[in-house]
């Protein structure tokens, strides 16, 4: 048991901090949030930076054409591009971190080849279309149909929460291939182009104000049999694999971001000044508040090393994965609001009017409120802890 | 970098693991309570396991272990509620005292308690078992001779653990023995707090533990409670703030071993912050999962919350260390 990184793990974020100081200043101007051809050319050229050095896929395994880096590799990979403020992975998120994953574990290897090293190489991207007006939590009870008619599907209904639709080459899909069968049985994952006709992409306002991701809407698009991943009615089980890469290691970048904006926080309420004279930081209170949320960025970082250790081994965090998903974005949110309350009345502003380079912490407070809707909300978390850890009854569940 | 725990910390724990459970059964807890007094053959026994020489060199009659072998002891002997100052006996048993480790901490003849100047109330825990008492000031770390005419209070709050108050003045440690200095002293605090952080998180497990076995056989509208979501997200929570400060604590404890691996006072005072909050929240969720049983002296819930109330107050409260983080900041 010990904390320090081996010879070769060290020269791995040597080799990898150097190359971050020499690419990130060559990068362009950020894209505008709204600005999706804007967005995509932005992060699918990072990614072209990052296949061209040798850290594209940092997670996939080499004879994919991904780094082959072991678990500690992958966290000092995250770690580091989270510490120089490099790119985050964007629109190559569910590409990178969904559907390719699921490929090498799943696909056929005429889809591997056909996909895999166009993601990698940031000439694709994916979006995902499981989430359905009526199927959110309960995702098994999803409606849109695929009909087979020779060797396509006929595909209709609607998806929602697809991230990046707008600009997304392709969608992993689920469909309901067999209306007969009991929800979980009759499900089918498929790839979707996404400029199929019949595919009809409606950018939907987030509470940012901004068109995150929209609702995808399916009229008899027609989607060849060949690209279904996985046997006919197994979707369900290859969606269960999609979703073990979701909950891994999505947020560790966002644990160092979480530090960084505490410090921003801090250094805030040492220049604001108090109602009664003085600064804000001159609170205990709000010191104490501060210094609690520090101990938990401090211990969910605990917690992510132990839970790559765990994954090193060869187990399967899913405790971990639950309790960091959990107690990460629940401390995000409560940043988020001190940093809001540091603010003031400066926290009316999503716009750069109030200096201090306030406006992206007030847009972040608000984004911070889909963290523990997205990916499992916290309440499914807690299900998943409760019956798979502590192994309480389930629910009734009602099909 | 690693933080699977290693086969012989496995054994270590297991084998603590299956003593406590014989020696520390919920009836002997409850005698123990009524009695009020530290029994000294446990006491002896938990000595005869080696647990207090743990830390010394081989050589010295020890096992040579590390700080990250310590919390995990430490975190079984939270669990079970094992009563006794065990933190203090341990740091006066390890090389932490520049005089010297005190007499007879490994065969359990010394029963070392603690206080520090900083206390707003100085509180001396087992004034009738004490046999030593190292006072822990920021001149440095003084040991005396417990004061004999100190009387446990007839209600503790915590049953298993008697305490005394001390008058102001009452105890003067430049009367002792000058046995560390204002350094020992600083670092008597920090791994005071991190093997207290480490009791904590048992405290904290055994709790749910407790809970979770009540939550599945108590049947209430024809089913077991636990199958609510309003009782399992309750448990849930408690099993996530164990998870995290047990990760703190283990990082802690690597921290102090290997310096140069991180900052210890950041690592140790996170620890005792998220352990503080998983022991005393998921002892207030004991009690509540419970029902009205709960709020019985003979269901044990009440032990964990109240030995977490005893734990948060001592090396440095919750409020204390995070004051002390905003400042690295």
């Amino acid at each position: 048991m010990d904390l320090r990184l081996s010879g070769p793990e060290l020269a791995f974020r040597d080799r990898l901090r150097a190359w971050l100081a020499e690419t990130l200043p060559e990068l362009p101007p950020r894209p505008d949030r709204d600005d999706w051809p804007g967005r995509r050319a932005y992060d699918t050229h990072w990614q072209r930076r990052l296949f061209d050095a040798g850290y594209a896929g940092a997670d996939w395994p080499a004879e994919h054409g991904g780094l082959g880096a072991s678990p500690t590799e992958q966290l000092i990979f995250l770690e580091e591009t989270a510490r120089a403020r490099a790119p985050y992975v964007g629109a190559n998120f569910v590409g990178l971190l969904h559907a390719g994953p699921t490929l090498i574990v799943e696909g056929a290897p005429a889809q591997r080849a056909a996909y895999l090293p166009r993601i990698l190489r940031g000439e694709e991207i994916w979006c995902q279309g499981f989430s359905e007006p009526d199927a959110g939590s309960d995702l098994a009870s999803l409606r849109t149909t695929a009909v087979r008619d020779g060797d396509h599907y006929v595909v209709s209904g609607r998806k929602l929460w697809t991230s990046h639709a707008e600009v997304a080459d392709y969608c992993e899909l689920l469909v309901r291939t067999d209306p007969a069968a009991p929800k979980h049985r009759g499900i089918s994952w498929l790839i979707l182009p996404m400029r199929a006709p019949g595919v009809q992409v409606r950018p939907l306002r987030t509470v940012v104000g901004s068109s995150e991701f929209g609702e995808l809407i399916l009229d008899d698009v027609r989607v060849p049999v060949v690209n279904r991943v996985g046997a006919e009615n197994d979707g369900w089980r290859v969606a269960m694999v999609t979703f073990s890469f979701e909950r891994g290691t999505a947020f560790i970048g966002d644990v160092i971001e979480s530090r960084n904006l505490l410090a921003e926080t801090v250094a805030l309420a040492k220049a604001a000044p108090a109602p009664g004279g003085g600064v804000l930081w001159d609170d205990a209170a709000l010191r104490r508040d501060v210094g609690r949320l520090a101990a938990e960025v401090s211990g969910l970082w605990s917690l992510t090393r132990k839970n790559v250790s765990e994954a090193a081994a060869g187990m399967v965090p899913v405790q971990g994965a639950s309790v960091f998903k959990l107690r990460f974005t629940e401390s995000r949110q409560r940043i988020g609001d001190l940093a809001g309350h540091v603010l003031g009345r400066a926290a009316l502003f999503m716009d750069e009017v109030a200096g201090a380079g306030s406006a992206r912490i007030v847009e972040d407070r608000v984004n911070t409120l889909s963290f523990t809707i997205a990916a499992g909300t916290s309440q499914i978390q807690r299900n998943i802890l409760a019956e798979r850890v502590l192994d309480l009854p389930r629910e009734p569940r009602w099909t | 970098m690693d933080l699977n725990l290693s086969a012989m910390q496995r054994e270590l724990r297991s084998g603590l693991r299956d003593y406590l459970a014989d020696a520390w059964t919920p009836d002997r807890l409850r005698a123990a309570a009524d009695a009020g007094r530290l029994g000294l053959k446990p006491w002896r026994e938990l000595a005869g396991l080696g647990l207090f020489g743990l830390m010394l060199p081989e050589e010295d009659g020890g096992m040579g272990l590390a700080w990250a072998d310590a919390v995990i002891l430490f975190e079984e002997l939270g669990r079970a509620l094992v009563p006794g100052p065990l933190v203090a006996t341990f740091l006066a048993g390890v090389p932490l005292l520049a005089a010297g480790a005190v007499p007879g901490t490994a065969t359990g003849d010394a029963v070392v308690t603690a206080i520090d100047t900083r206390d707003a109330h100085a509180v001396l825990e087992y004034p009738a078992d004490a046999t030593h008492l190292v006072v822990a000031g920021d001149a440095g770390l003084f040991l005396l001779p417990p004061p004999p005419d100190a009387v446990a209070a007839a209600r503790p709050l915590d049953p298993l653990t008697p305490v005394a108050p001390l008058a102001p003045g009452r105890v003067r440690p430049e009367a002792g023995e000058r046995v560390g200095s204002a350094a020992d002293a600083a670092r008597w605090r920090r791994s005071g707090a991190l093997l207290t952080a480490a009791l904590q998180v048992g405290v904290g497990q055994g709790a749910l533990d407790l809970a979770v076995r009540y939550a599945r056989e108590r049947e209430q509208f024809g089913r077991a409670i636990g199958s609510f979501q309003a009782v399992k997200h309750l448990l849930a929570d408690a099993l996530a703030r164990v998870d995290l400060a047990r990760a703190a604590v283990l990082v802690a404890a690597l921290t102090l071993d290997d310096q140069g691996c991180g900052d210890p006072a950041e690592a140790v005072a996170s620890a005792k912050v998220l352990a503080d909050d998983a022991a005393t929240a998921n002892g207030r969720t004991g009690v509540q999962v419970h029902g009205g049983m709960g709020f019985t002296w003979e269901v044990l819930a009440h032990l964990y919350l109240k030995r977490a109330w005893l734990h948060e107050t001592a090396y440095g409260t919750a409020g204390e260390h995070a004051l002390a983080l905003a400042e690295t900041l």
